[in-house]
Formats: structure tokens, sequence, C-alpha cells
């Protein structure tokens, strides 16, 4: 692969998670570059989520330190993480279910909509010229996704495997520059699995997104990610390219036993 | 096959994101607005729309103001009509104690004051939500109430807080007749609903719905609850506050604060559950359909008893009501949650598949 990876752009630092007397997530260490893909694997429970969730600011690590383009993130709401170009897709799928796959897919650019109510309701000056623009845009997520068929269907009526690609296209009308993927594969036959390692890699070759993905399926992780961080019961046991967690005592021990 | 897109291409994105992208409902409601504002008045008598059109139409736009917040927006409320009583009473004031104020900007200014108290209501949807949110705005129903019967000030004094309003005049002219008053009301429903359906089709709506349908993931894509929330008290009680306002000025000329009842709001609420929830369409075929109903009743079943031969007392009548009322919200509740405008939207799609099964 010919691409190129730039410099840090995340870096969290010695992040721990409690809820109550549960520890989530201790002092776990990791950094993301810029465009590359990387992903965080580990068993059931290990804190993957926790993790995604500390990245796009839903919960609030007590202790660490979050760098995200150099700078030292303060408390913030998931909201804030938005307009900061973070976007990101869930394990159990939450598209706006009583929508279309338009309107879920255009929800996704709401940050960049300046628009208020009032021009909306009197649809008068930027509100029109708004809609339009960002339709655009949206078609293009569309065209980029495949899913033109199915873009005035109400997402509820879709199959599993669609609902998950209308999701991935509504955190890609935001443009962001960090993408961050739940299990984007869980559930999936292999045909689906193979479109969306398609449009994963394709994602990050065109735009240049940095992904940080979770999935549980080995062998899409070994084959598309740049580093993989291994976390087991809230700990980090591994990190690196591929090659090297593969052969990781630790990580060996962790997804097959100790008594091997 | 009368109904169908087919054959009408979009070549560009406006002409996709239009108001009515198809051309038959174009022409439908633009016959039906051509009916409402110049038929109706020819043909229709005073009793017609002094007892059935007027409070149809400021009905539907409660149950629209209602609309927007339970079916858009996801908020359960039951405060409708105490927020019809703020604007009813607030046009009263405004025209009133401000010297000169025209008519109907005494109505906007009802709107904004019932967006205010609006938004003081939504204040606890921040930290609650569906069934105890319900509760809350049961807090805004019985306050309301209270306060405009207790402060003598807001209804200038009168006893009990009846007041009656002031004189109807626009432009120099004033309405006497139930038709300028149904031309006044159709005008500033029609308005405040193609308004509605501006804001639902655009990004305003869609943060509405995205906030109903999985507030997480609203708030992931960069949607700040509080401030959408907020939005969707202030506007459907802006467009509670103008029914109210309406209410009072155009349908019965002299209100009293106990007049905007819990019952009146459950009403607007079986307004919205039978018509849609989530529908601007439903909010007018639910507001007609309670209307009608007690109508209907009135006149069938003394006919249908008289047919079996059955004694028949007045209040069997009012009985029957609430029987079938009760009745139908059941039904709806479980048969088809989406009310009568879904009804409508399965017969355009089997239109348009017809002659064909499918």
């Amino acid at each position: 692969m010919s691409k190129k990876i730039g410099d840090v752009i995340l870096d969290l630092q010695n992040i721990s998670l409690r809820f109550g007397g549960v520890k989530a997530l201790t002092d776990i260490s990791f950094n993301v570059r810029e465009h590359e893909i990387r992903a965080i694997i580990g068993p059931n429970g290990a804190g993957k989520s926790s993790m995604l969730n500390v990245i796009n600011g839903v919960y609030h690590p007590q202790e660490g330190k979050i760098m995200f383009r150099g700078t030292e993130r303060k408390k913030m709401e998931p909201h804030m993480a938005a307009r900061q170009n973070i976007a990101r897709t869930f394990q159990n799928i939450a598209l706006f279910k009583g929508m279309t796959v338009l309107d879920n897919i255009m929800t996704g650019r709401i940050t960049k909509m300046k628009a208020n109510f009032i021009e909306h309701a009197l649809w008068f000056g930027r509100a029109k010229k708004e809609e339009l623009e960002h339709r655009k845009v949206v078609e293009e997520v569309i065209d980029f996704l495949e899913i033109q068929h199915i873009r005035k269907t109400p997402v509820n009526r879709l199959p599993y495997g669609l609902q998950k690609r209308v999701e991935l296209a509504r955190a890609l009308a935001a443009e962001p520059t960090m993408l961050l993927l739940d299990e984007p594969m869980a559930g999936m036959n292999v045909e689906e699995k193979q479109d969306m390692c398609r449009f994963i890699l394709d994602v990050n070759d065109q735009f240049g997104t940095t992904i940080v993905l979770i999935e549980h399926d080995m062998g899409v992780v070994m084959d598309i990610s740049d580093r993989v961080v291994v976390l087991d019961y809230g700990k980090k046991i591994g990190d690196g390219v591929p090659d090297e967690v593969k052969n990781n005592e630790d990580v060996i021990k962790a997804y097959l036993g100790a008594g091997h | 096959m009368l109904y169908r897109e087919a054959g009408q291409f979009k070549t560009t994105y406006a002409a996709d994101q239009q108001i009515f992208p198809i051309r038959q409902d174009r022409l439908g409601i633009l016959v039906l607005l051509v009916i409402a504002f110049l038929g109706v008045p020819l043909l229709a008598s005073e009793y017609w729309f002094s007892a059935i059109l007027i409070p149809f139409l400021i009905f539907a736009l409660a149950a629209l103001g209602l609309n927007i917040l339970t079916g858009y927006a996801g908020q359960l409320s039951l405060g409708s009509a105490a927020f019809m009583a703020v604007g009813a009473y607030a046009a009263y004031n405004f025209q009133l104690r401000v010297e000169g104020i025209p008519i109907l900007v005494s109505f906007i200014c009802a709107g904004l004051t019932a967006a205010g108290v609006g938004i003081l209501f939504g204040l606890p949807s921040l930290r609650i939500k569906g069934f105890y949110l319900a509760v809350a705005t049961l807090a805004a129903q019985f306050f309301i109430v209270w306060c405009l019967t207790k402060f003598p000030w807001l209804s200038n004094n009168s006893s009990s807080g009846v007041i009656s309003t002031q004189k109807l005049i626009i432009f120099g002219h004033e309405l006497k007749t139930p038709v300028e008053k149904y031309l006044l009301v159709l005008s500033i429903v029609v308005f405040l609903a193609l308004a509605a359906k501006n804001m639902v089709r655009s990004a305003t709506g869609r943060a509405w719905m995205a906030v109903r349908d999985m507030d997480v993931a609203a708030s992931v894509i960069g949607i700040r609850l509080m401030p959408t929330k907020l939005l969707a008290f202030a506007v459907s009680s802006f467009y509670c506050g103008v029914a109210g306002a309406l209410y009072a000025f155009c349908y019965l000329g002299s209100v009293e604060p106990d007049g905007f009842s819990l019952d009146m709001s459950f009403k607007i609420l079986f307004m919205i559950i039978i018509g849609g929830v989530g529908s601007i369409m439903g909010s007018f075929l639910g507001a007609a359909f309670i209307l009608l109903l007690p109508i209907f009743l009135d006149i069938a079943l003394p006919f249908l008893a008289g047919l079996f031969g059955l004694p028949f007392a007045s209040e069997t009548v009012s009985h029957i009501q609430i029987l079938v009322f009760g009745a139908l919200i059941m039904f709806f509740l479980i048969v088809e949650p989406h009310g009568l405008a879904r009804l409508w939207q399965i017969a355009k799609e089997k239109l348009r598949l017809w002659p064909f099964p499918h």
C-alpha cells in the first residue's frame, strides 16, 4: 500500500474509566496517526466500545489525557466531537428509523447547515440554497456507497446489511477527518463483508479519512488495518502492526486461553 | 394509474425537493385551497361556519402544534389547552393594554408569549422522557388555569376570569360575519400549516425527528439536544397560542380559564392519535374526525333508535359518544398507531400500483 501515513492526530495518554467500582479501562495509552486504519480488538467486555465512547465524548475518563490535533481536550460533549469532525457508527444500528435513507444521510450534515428555523419555515434566505447544496454532497455519498436505489425508502424497511451501509453513509456525509466504526461487519455474510471492506478501504484511500475500527473478524482486521491495539479486561496487552500482534504471546493467550 | 409519479422525471434536486413533489398532490392541494377560499364561502351556511368550520380549523391548528412537539420531536405533552389559554389571554391583554396594536400583531405576540411559557414548561424535558414528561406538562395545564383565575389583572378584573374579546379590526375593516372570520382563520391556518411543512422537511425537522428516534445518535452527529427540544416546545406552543387567540377572538368571543381544561388537552391529543402522529395532514384529519363524530352521532343515533322503535333519552347520545371515542382510540393505538394519515398513505401506495396488485 502506497498511502502516506501522517503525524499523530489523536493521542490517548493513561486513560482510566470507571463506572462506580467497575473498571472499564485501566491506564491505556495509544495513538492514532493521520490517514491510517487503526483497529481495536479484544475479547468480549475488553472495553473496546468504551474506548470509542471516550474518543467521541460520550464517556468522560476519570484519569488520563486526550490530545486531539495537538491540543488537550477538556470535558466535552458528543456534539462537540461532531464539530471537530469526528463521526462514528454504532455496534447496534442507531439510524433514525422513522426517516428515509435520504433524510438520515442529510441529518449527517447538520453541523454544516447554518439556516435557522424561521428561514426553514418561510423557505427563504439560506434555507433553500443549503438544502440543495447539501443534497448534492449527500448524493455523492449515496453514489459512493451504491445505495441509489433505496434513497427514498424508510430505513426500517431495509435489511440489516443495507442499514449498516446507510449508517456509514450518514457518518461519511459529515466529511469527517476521523471515523470511528464500531463493529461495521458484525452479523454480515461474506459478500456484505467484502463490500464493507471495500468501502472502508476506499474511504481511507480517496478521502484520506483516519479510521478507528473495532472488529471481531480477525481475517478482516489483519488484512485492512495498518496498526492494531489489543485490549483485554480494560488493559492494553498488545500494540503494533498486524504481524507483530499476531505473534504476541499475551494476545494469543487472551484469545485462545492460557493452556493452548 | 391516475396517481403515480411515472413520467414525472426530476432533473434537478430542486424539483425533487419541492414541497409536494408529485404533480397530483400539487393539484390536489391547489383544488382544496380554491374550494376552501372560494367555494365554501359561497355554499356554506352561517351555522356551518360558526359551529363546524371555524372550530375545525382552530383545533386543527392546535393539533398541528401538538403534533410538532409529540409527533415530530417525540416529547409527549398534556398541556396544549393551557398553551391555548395563554394565547387567548395574551391576545386579549395586548389588545387591551397596548394602544392601537393591530389585531394580527397581537395574535403574533400571543403566540410568542405562549412560546415563552412553553419553553419554561419544556425545561423538564431535558432531564425526563416519555410518561414522566407528560406528567410534568400536566403541571402546566393546572398551573396556568389556576394562574388565570387567581390573578384578576390577567382578565382585567372580571369575575371568575371571564374575558370578552375586543372587536376584530383588520386594516380598518371590522370582521363581523362568520364568513369573514372563517376567511381570517383559514388564511392564518394555511400559512402556519405550510410553515410547519417547510420546517419538518428541512434541517429543523430532521433534527427534531433525530432526537425523537434516537437521541444518543443525534448528539453524536452534532445535534445539540437542549436547543432542539426547547425549539420544539417553543414552536409547538406558538401554534397552540395562536390557536387559542383565534379560539377566543374568532370562535367563542368570550372565554373563561376553565374552558381550557384538561379535557380539551386530551381532545387535542386524541386528534393527533387518530389523525396521525408525525403527520401535518393527520392533524387536520384528526380534528375533523373528533369534531364531526359527535355531530354525526347526534343525528344518527336518534334516527337509528327510531328505526328500531327504542326509547331514546338525549343524554344517551353523550354517553355513547364517550364509549365510541374510547373504543376508537384503543382501536387506533392497537391497529394503526400512525392514524388516518397512514391509512391515507397506504391508499396512495395502492393507487400508485392500481390496477395491478403489486
